[in-house]
This record gives structure tokens, sequence and C-alpha cells, in this order.
């Protein structure tokens, strides 16, 4: 009973500002607390209006394109490695990519900022790119080791015994075999980079993009609008998430290894 | 029968593994188009010597040659040699007709030709209802014909199956072994088959290539193995025995002898080359000893105790303890006209000099 009350406490925790977040973003007046006065998409037709939010989601959009990108083309050559590795050898690279995960955000921001003073690069869209993918190249490596561990090595193997040169092994084998992973680990990538804040706001510049935009809306004047946006942002961050699951759970492709089952 | 032409070819092979030795003095030569087993307990390195074939694994030192030409340089797709893993290793992401046809694929075989011979191959193994299917849509023997099929539609000139029915269950493996003599009459391929399994060794093979700590113990036809194994370890490891330590008493004309230390004599054909004093332990297998004495002259004696009596159908297995305390089993087919011993009664247990094998000690 009474686990059962923390549980539900928790979640209620967890779950109570969202809820008030999108409650409030079809408020009808500017008032955000309650009582709740009616509906309305006042704050929606806001925001299409908005030529800089227009203007911090484009660069943002743009900015968790690329971060997905090169994490995806990086992450891919890690994993095919990883593969080739032994047991000491994944270890390794476990600790290494786990590591930056649990630094905090305000150590890494600091450093890269650092970084790119010292190596002259000027803070600008490059910069951002390049500090999403530092955070979002470990997340993508844990998760897309947990399914490689499956792969069955005796597939590539098999493949060489039927005459497949090492190329066509891949372009044929592994590669279909992994690209599930890979496309779900890289929409991974691009949910990170999108709502990524603290990071970019050391490495930024004048640089605005849509998290920078709603915080600093925010130091102005607290409107609904502020709601709206954050509903539209979780809207699409849980819809990515669901594509990138379900693509992962793709039957047959989610068979990563060959083992049959005796 | 027409002599028979070497397909592969290994001289003074070694494979180690770092500072392990997988493999040492191997010497084999397999002949086209039969089937051998590599046989032997897990660890023995018949898998490593299958792998080294393949092409997956390199030769440490010595050469190993395919139809004549030695293979160091030809990495694993450029061997005319195919290989059905142990698990499969099928590729999932492919239905079982992708599946058959990769390895023609590959090789850039027009559609028209690449889909007759899949067909073929695919009726061959009785599969052409299931080209369809994907592999976590079929059973373990679907998936064994399948592994079968896309290894032998490249017609390979060796076969290379690693203990393909470990993985099944004992009625499917029966039914698989003639299904595998089948293909093999079929395609005429030579097999080289490697199990740790005596029985599927002995149902299969041509020969079979006994395999111990990464040396090869004996090569031989699987009956004469069978009932002359040269070593302690081949008596032991095929078919049940009873041992027994001796000494050589005398070696001539007429055989060997060796007595137990209790004065139990064994005259035995397969003696020769001992020497009197020498130390060897007799091995007769179960069958060969009976209770009644059905050989001219020949025949050999001792006496013993009937402790138990084991009845499976058509034979019967009978422990005895003989006077020196030694137990040995005893087999007896069924037979109307003789009545065997009952329990606890005192038996003459008879044996032929042809069915006495003398081993060194191990």
């Amino acid at each position: 009973m009474l686990l059962r009350l923390v549980v539900w406490t928790i979640l209620a925790f967890l779950v109570a500002p969202l809820i008030i977040i999108v409650l409030f973003s079809f408020h009808a007046s500017a008032s955000l607390s309650f009582p709740f006065t009616g509906f309305s998409l006042r704050w929606y037709q806001e925001i299409f209006g908005n030529t800089q939010l227009a203007g911090a989601v484009t660069k943002s959009l743009i900015i968790a394109f690329f971060t997905a990108l090169i994490t995806l083309v990086l992450g891919a050559s890690a994993s095919l490695g990883w593969l080739r590795l032994d047991r000491i050898g994944r270890a390794v690279i476990e600790a290494m990519s786990v590591t930056p995960i649990a630094l905090p955000g305000l150590f890494v921001g600091v450093s890269l900022l650092v970084l790119f003073a010292q190596a002259g690069i000027r803070l600008s869209t490059l910069t951002i790119v390049i500090s999403h993918v530092v955070i979002a190249l470990p997340i993508l490596i844990v998760a897309m080791k947990a399914r490689l561990a499956l792969f069955d090595p005796s597939l590539e193997e098999a493949a060489r015994d039927l005459g497949a040169s090492q190329r066509q092994t891949f372009a044929r084998v592994t590669l279909p075999l992994i690209a599930p992973t890979l496309i779900s680990s890289a929409i991974l990538a691009f949910a990170v980079s999108f709502d990524e804040f603290v990071v970019t706001s050391f490495v930024a510049g004048t640089e605005t993009t849509l998290p920078m935009y709603i915080w600093s809306m925010m130091r102005r004047t607290v409107t609904p609008m502020v709601n709206a946006i954050s509903t539209l942002v979780l809207l699409f961050s849980v819809a990515i998430l669901l594509g990138a699951w379900l693509i992962g759970r793709l039957r047959r492709q989610s068979a990563i290894s060959a083992r049959a089952e005796p | 029968m027409k002599a028979p032409t070497p397909i592969i070819e290994i001289r003074d092979g070694k494979k180690s593994f770092g500072s392990f030795v997988a493999l040492e003095n191997i010497n084999l030569t397999i002949h086209e188009g039969e089937i051998l087993t590599l046989l032997g307990p897990s660890g023995c390195g018949k898998t490593t010597l299958m792998r080294l074939i393949a092409g997956f694994e390199g030769l440490t030192s010595g050469t190993l040659r395919v139809s004549g030409e030695d293979v160091a340089a030809v990495p694993p797709e450029r061997r005319p040699v195919n290989m059905v893993f142990q698990r499969y290793a099928l590729f999932p992401h492919l239905d079982v007709f992708e599946n058959v046809a990769f390895g023609l694929k590959v090789k850039g075989l027009a559609k028209s030709e690449i889909t007759e011979r899949v067909k073929r191959m695919l009726h061959i193994v009785q599969l052409e209802s299931l080209a369809n299917r994907y592999i976590d849509e079929l059973s373990g023997g679907q998936c064994q014909r399948v592994a079968l099929a896309r290894a032998l539609v490249n017609e390979p000139k060796v076969l290379l199956l690693d203990e393909p029915l470990a993985a099944l269950d004992l009625k499917i493996r029966q039914h698989m072994l003639a299904e595998m003599k089948r293909i093999h009459a079929e395609t005429g391929a030579t097999f080289i088959y490697v199990t740790h399994d005596q029985d599927e060794a002995m149902i299969l093979s041509d020969r079979v290539v006994l395999m111990e700590k990464g040396r090869i113990v004996q090569i031989d036809r699987p009956e004469d193995m069978y009932a002359r194994p040269k070593s302690l370890f081949a008596a032991k490891f095929l078919g049940e025995t009873n041992l027994f330590e001796t000494a050589v008493a005398d070696s001539g004309a007429q055989g060997t002898v060796a007595k137990t230390a209790s004065g139990i004599g064994f005259l035995s054909r397969n003696g020769a080359g001992h020497k009197a004093g020498d130390k060897v332990v007799v091995s007769i297998r179960p069958e060969s000893f009976s209770f009644a004495n059905n050989d001219e002259g020949s025949s050999q004696k001792t006496q013993g105790q009937v402790e138990d009596v084991v009845f499976i159908g058509s034979r019967s297995f009978y422990t005895v303890r003989l006077d020196d305390q030694a137990k040995i089993r005893i087999q007896v087919q069924r037979n109307g006209r003789v009545k065997p011993p009952e329990p606890g009664s005192r038996a003459t247990i008879y044996w032929d000099a042809d069915n006495v094998v003398m081993l060194p000690q191990a």
C-alpha cells in the first residue's frame, strides 16, 4: 500500500508539470495560474506568426540534423570497430564512452568553450554541432553496444565463405543487419541535440537555438506561448523517440543474430 | 573402385594461438567424394582444423593444399570450399531463397541461372514450399537444410560441416543423417564432417579421423577403428569396452599371450609388436564375450559370478564379477537356442583371439 502510494506520488511529480504546461498552452487568457478560464488556440497562432522563433527552430533542426549525421558516421565506424574487438578492448571503449555521459554539462560546456578559444575557432553553428556530437556520441555508442553485442560474427564468416569479399560482406550482411540500430541511434542523437541547452549556451556565441530562445523569452515575460512551444517540442520529441523505438523493433531486422533455437 | 584422388592434403600442419598449441603433427589426405569425419572430444582441435581448411585461420607451419594448390594465401571467399556452420549462421534479413542465392549473387551470376540453381537445390533439400519464409519462421531441421542448400548450391569441391546436428533433437538428428547421406550421394561433393558424437561418425563416414589434444590419433574406416583401435584413447572413445591391465608373457606365431596379475591369460592375434615383459592393456568389446563356446579351438575362457542383467529388447547386458574381483560387461544377442545364465549363478565366459586387442599403456 505504502509502496503504491510512493510510486503514484513519484509519477505525479513527474507528470504533473507536463500536464499543467499542456493544459495552459490552451488557456484563453494570459494568466499562467488557476482558475482556468477557457480554451483557445491563440498561443499556437502566435507561434506561427513569430519569425524569430521560426529562425530558432530552423537553426535547431539544422544543428540536430548535422549532429545526427556526424554522430551516425562516427558511431557506425566505432561500432564496427567494436565488433572486432576482444573483451578487454570492448571494456576500454565502454568505459571511455560512458564517462562523458556522467560529466556535468557545465563542465563539458566550459571545457569545450576553452578548447574552441584556444584553437581559435569562432563560436558559430559549427561549434554547436561539434559540441552536440561530443554529447550525443557516447549516448549513441552505449545504445548501439547493447544491440551489437547480439551480432553473430559467424554471419560475416558465412558471407566470406560463400564468396563475398570484405566489401560485399559489409554491404550485403553487416550493414543491413546493423542499419536499424544505426538509424534508431541517429534519431536518438537528433533528439538529444534538439533540446540540448546547458552546453549549447556556452558555445553558441550569437547563435540562438530553440531551447535558448525559449529561455531568453522567459527571462523577459512569461507568456502562455512558452507553454505552447513546450507542448509542441514535447510532441515532437515523443514522436521521434517513438519512431526510433519502432525502427529498432522492426521484425526480421531486429533479429541481428542468426542463432536458431534448437 | 578407382584410385582415390586427393583433394585436400595437409603436411606437418601446426597451429598455435599465442603459446597454446591447437594442432600439431597434422598429416592428412582427404580423397575426392568421401565422407570424412573429424571426431574427438571438445577442445581436441577438430573445429580449428576445419576452420583452417575453410580459410578462417592460417597454419602456423606446414602446408595445406586443395586440389594440389597451396592455399596459404587464398582467402576463404576464393576457396572451392563451403561450410555449414554449427549454428547455421543463416542471414536473418533474407528469406530462404535469398539465403541460398547469396553465394551465386556475390559471384555475379545471371539472374535466370541463379533462380534455376537455387530452385534445384531447394528441391534437393525439399524446401521448395518454404522459399519465401524468413529464417525465424523455420524449425531447427529446416534451418539445417537451408544451411546445407546455401553451401551446396555453390557446387563446392569440399563441404565442411561443423557439428551440424548438435542443435537438433535426437529424432530429427537421425532423419538428417539419412538426408545427409542422400544429399552426399546426389551431389558427389567431398564431405568433411566435424563431430564429437561417435554414433554420427560411425553412421556417416567412409573414414574417421580420431583426434585428441590437437593431434590425429588414428585414421581408419569406422568398423576398423572400432574393431582394432590403436590406442587406449581410441578404444575408450569409440563404443564401450572392457580393459585389463596385463603383461606380455609370450609372443610367437600363434599370437601374443598376455596375463593379468591374477593369472587370466589372453591370446591375441592383434598383439604383434609387443615383446615379452611389456605392459599392455587388453581391450575386449562387450559383444566379443560369450557364455557359449561356439568357436572351434580358438576360444579362451575364464569363470565368474553373474551379478546383474539389463534386458534391452534384442540384447541383454550382463555384469560379471570375475574370480579376481574384476567386473566385466557382456552383451548377449537374444538367441532362442542358448539359455543365458541367471543372475547369481556361476558362468564360464568365452572369447576369441581375433577379438582381443592389445594396446600400449597410456
